[in-house]
């Protein structure tokens, strides 16, 4: 084993680069054996060679962790078999090619090929080792990148799965809202897998129900974490879902305990209640909820309110709207009208409710018909966390 | 998001301008520093300039607010307009920080 005078102490990372297995091409046995020498002194125990481009491609089934490369060969020569292993076999593999000084346009054209990198003919033993090396160092840490990545994605799509348990299947809304005469649709889509918008729909007596939604700022695990906070708060205060105006305080004072100082959160409460006609409503900073009227015409909520988490003295007032059978309320996050990529497509109030209530007339279809209309397909990924709630009060 | 910082009448204004979001954390700390760094009692943030916010950028507008008056500081905001109005409005941020 050769051990570099300037670092003589291995370390388990040599271990890893020197276990590497290595594929040799060259048509010469003298160049095959003279860089098998090189790189077995410098402790490369895995090395295999080919002697043409033909049994090279086939050696790679063997799964190499790099490939030193020969130009000149009879047959398939370097640049064809370089341009084949990345067109048909990895993208990612290290490939060293062996150019002769003399050949100055050999070197574009390897790079042209696919060639990681170059090394000059006649070998230069330190040089040929620092570059195997090098490759094989910055292909191990893109790996190790790649596992992380996956773990991670695996650990968002866990989490992604339990925050989506929170929020109610259609047979349970429909088991609450149902003998409480109204219909209740939702939809949930988080924009990069893990989202801080959350909904709620729970009984408050025979004849009424709560619902409420709140989106806290920021997207991703934090975001995440919070609304899951919210929810537990939220089960907490069951006291409080006959009081718009109190249940709003209450999350807000404990918001202001939980979130720091650049974190907020937006919300909308209404206490339904078909039987008398109305919804009581508390709302903080929420996106105007659209009412619409059997005949179709539409209002825009007041859903102003301060931002939630900022003031423990905040007061949110109880509104009202009138609820009429065949009256519907779209309640929804501010993704569905904000577009910060091309802000001169951001919709306004009268033309988000133009898009909405042309959708409403699609009936079952109304969560594809108003997906299409914005964002251009029903399956279209989401720049913010996007939610909705169309409640329709029956007769 | 752009800022500019100029002091007169013992204030300071920090002009912002494009949009204030998500991406601009790393930019918007020069703001932070500035009001911080300034001998001016008051920092006025104008945002006539600004053209969207999100909740990202309220929530730094929130931050600077903070941070002003753990100095003993004034920020106020001024040249609220557009989509920025909107957003202020619908979040009665003027209850949070005054506004011009």
């Amino acid at each position: 084993m050769l051990q570099s005078p300037h670092n003589p102490v291995r370390t388990i990372e040599d271990d890893d680069i020197t276990s590497a297995r290595i594929l040799v091409v060259d048509d010469l046995e003298s160049s095959r054996r003279l860089i098998g020498a090189v790189l077995e002194q410098a402790g490369f125990r895995h090395l295999d060679f080919a002697e043409d481009g033909p049994t090279a491609l086939e050696r790679m089934a063997h799964k190499p962790d790099m490939v030193v490369l020969d130009i000149v060969m009879p047959g398939l020569d370097g640049f064809q078999v370089c341009q084949r292993i990345r067109a048909e076999l990895s993208r990612e593999i290290p490939i060293l090619m062996q150019t002769g000084m003399q050949e100055d346009d050999y070197r574009v054209r390897a790079f042209d090929a696919g060639a990681s990198d170059i090394v000059s003919k006649p070998i230069d033993a330190g040089e040929l080792v620092s570059r195997v090396r090098l490759h094989l160092e910055r292909r191990r840490m893109m790996s190790s990148l790649q596992v992380y990545r996956r773990r991670m994605e695996e650990d968002l799509r866990v989490a992604q799965a339990m925050q989506q348990s929170l929020l109610k299947p259609a047979g349970e809304i429909e088991a609450i809202v149902k003998p409480r005469r109204a219909g209740l649709s939702t939809f949930y889509r988080a924009s990069n897998t893990l989202g801080g918008d959350l909904w709620q729909v729970f009984p408050v007596d025979e004849t009424r129900f709560g619902l409420f939604m709140v989106d806290l700022s920021g997207h991703g695990v934090s975001a995440a974490i919070n609304a899951f906070r919210v929810h537990m708060l939220a089960a907490g205060m069951s006291d409080l879902a006959d009081q718009p105006g109190a249940w709003m305080e209450a999350l807000n004072r404990a918001l202001v305990d939980m979130l720091p100082v650049e974190q907020f959160a937006t919300g909308f409460y209404g206490l339904v209640d078909v039987p008398g006609g109305v919804m009581q409503y508390a709302a903080a900073a929420s996106p105007s909820p659209l009412h619409y009227r059997a005949d179709g015409s539409w209002t825009a909520l007041d859903a102003s309110g301060l931002l939630l988490g900022c003031d423990a003295r905040a007061v949110y007032p109880v509104r009202q709207c009138p609820l009429d059978a065949g009256d519907r309320v779209f309640v929804y996050s501010d993704a569905l009208y904000e577009n910060f990529r091309n802000p001169t497509a951001a919709l306004d109030t009268p033309q988000l409710a133009d898009v909405v209530g042309t959708a409403l007339t699609a009936g079952a279809d109304f969560q594809s018909a108003l997906l299409q209309r914005l964002f251009g397909s029903a399956d279209a990924h989401v720049d913010d966390d996007l939610t909705w709630l169309l409640l329709e009060a029956g007769a | 998001m752009e800022f500019r910082t100029e002091t007169a009448d013992g204030q300071l204004v920090v002009t912002l301008s494009d949009m204030l979001t998500f991406d601009d954390h790393e930019s918007f700390r020069g703001v932070v520093t500035a009001i911080v760094d300034s001998d001016a009692e008051t920092a006025v943030l104008d945002l006539s300039g600004l053209t969207m916010i999100d909740s990202a950028g309220i929530g730094m507008l929130l931050l600077a607010n903070d941070r002003s008056a753990k100095q003993g500081k004034t920020l106020r905001l001024r040249g609220v307009q557009g989509h920025v109005a909107k957003v202020v409005e619908l979040s009665r941020l003027e209850q949070l920080i005054p506004i011009d």
